[in-house]
């Protein structure tokens, strides 16, 4: 099947062209974001995906497949709820919304980052005095 | 003449053969599928090519059915223990805890820092293995270590079954499920079929492969861990110790 290789060439070319952000904190950081981004009204996996991708330049890619355990995972811990509804060309959606222990959990993800950041630019800072 | 839902029926069929399920998550992917379709050509891109990059962007089959399985085993594991709790938690006393060996009372007391470390309000078996691991027993490290579950390996085990709670602020005391007493009830019988007088950690290790069905349990078979030689390995390893004394 050579139309499948010569896209999956492109495919690989536009992952090394841009420096992506290695899977380790892709996968790390998947849960405050989808958290942050529900904390702003509900969504749905394609949308959150859309977001990340657009936000992070297209540098925090996910496989799209694997964000939908992440969020059954999410719903089972009581974060968020999920419920079927329609687009606006009538197809089926399912969206995400988050719960108080989603808001909670979120909030100890942002101040943990913060710290992590806070160290990390403390001790470039201290690279060029 | 490219016939796309001809295609997506396709697809669906190879995500039912590797496993995935219908409907829960196939219907969502399926709609995943076809709002990347839908935005692709309407960005211009031919339907057969938008059909072919959205199959590749939601992934293999394989790999996805790898993810959903652990959330799905997650889940059980949880209920599991809420029906433990709900049929009798209380029912399985604790041994006393003055047999003990320094080692092992340790470990008690590691485990439900353990199980906070996770957010998680009940001590189970995973947390006890988490705190003998923890507990420096120099002689029992040396058995984990020729039996293949070091440190290690056994906290990515347990890594993959078990998912941290969500919020801090479990209860304290944080309760021992009914498995977890089990286990230490088990390594009381160790100890005393051992002749010994006291409850070491080599003896709550094996009550935790005794047990037999909590995580601890199925993490060490995952390992390679067998009752028996665990047996004999400790066996060997405490004639050892007596003899240099």
């Amino acid at each position: 099947m050579p139309a499948i290789i010569s896209s999956l060439d492109i495919h690989i070319g536009t992952m090394y062209s841009v420096s992506m952000i290695r899977k380790e904190l892709v996968a790390a950081s998947a849960e405050p974001l989808i958290l942050s981004l529900l904390d702003r009204g509900e969504s749905y996996g394609y949308a959150i995906i859309q977001e990340v991708k657009a936000r992070s330049g297209g540098k925090l890619q996910w496989t799209d497949g694997m964000l939908y355990p992440v969020l059954h995972r999410m719903e089972q811990r009581g974060l968020i709820k999920a419920r079927w509804g329609e687009s606006e060309t009538g197809r089926k959606r399912k969206y995400y919304s988050l719960k108080q222990d989603g808001k909670r959990a979120m909030e100890k993800h942002h101040e943990q980052w913060s710290l992590v950041h806070a160290v990390l630019s403390g001790l470039k800072k201290e690279q060029y005095v | 003449m490219f016939d796309l839902e001809e295609k997506i029926s396709e697809w669906r069929r190879q995500m039912l053969a590797a496993g995935i399920k219908s409907p829960v998550p196939l219907e969502e992917l399926e709609a995943h599928l076809r709002e990347d379709i839908e935005q692709q050509a309407r960005a211009g891109i031919e339907v057969s090519r938008a059909f072919e990059m959205a199959v590749r962007q939601v992934g293999n089959p394989v790999e996805l059915r790898k993810e959903f399985v652990k959330t799905g085993t997650q889940r059980w594991l949880m209920l599991r223990k809420l029906k433990g709790f709900l049929l009798g938690a209380g029912e399985i006393p604790l041994p006393a805890l003055n047999n003990f060996e320094p080692a092992a009372r340790r470990t008690l007391e590691l485990a439900p820092e353990e199980a906070r470390h996770f957010n998680h309000n009940f001590v189970g078996t995973e947390h006890l293995l988490l705190g003998l691991m923890r507990s420096d027993s120099k002689s029992l490290s040396k058995v984990l270590r020729t039996l293949g579950a070091d440190n290690e390996a056994v906290r990515l085990e347990i890594g993959r079954m078990v998912t941290a709670g969500a919020v801090a602020g479990a209860p304290t005391p944080v309760p021992f499920t009914p498995r977890a007493r089990r286990a230490l009830q088990l390594a009381a019988r160790e100890a005393s079929s051992m002749n010994e007088r006291h409850v070491k950690a080599e003896h709550v290790f094996l009550g935790l492969v005794r047990e037999g069905g909590g995580v601890a349990a199925m993490v060490l078979r995952t390992l390679g861990v067998r009752l028996e030689s665990a047996r004999a390995e400790i066996l060997k390893e405490l004639s050892r110790h007596r003899g240099a004394v």
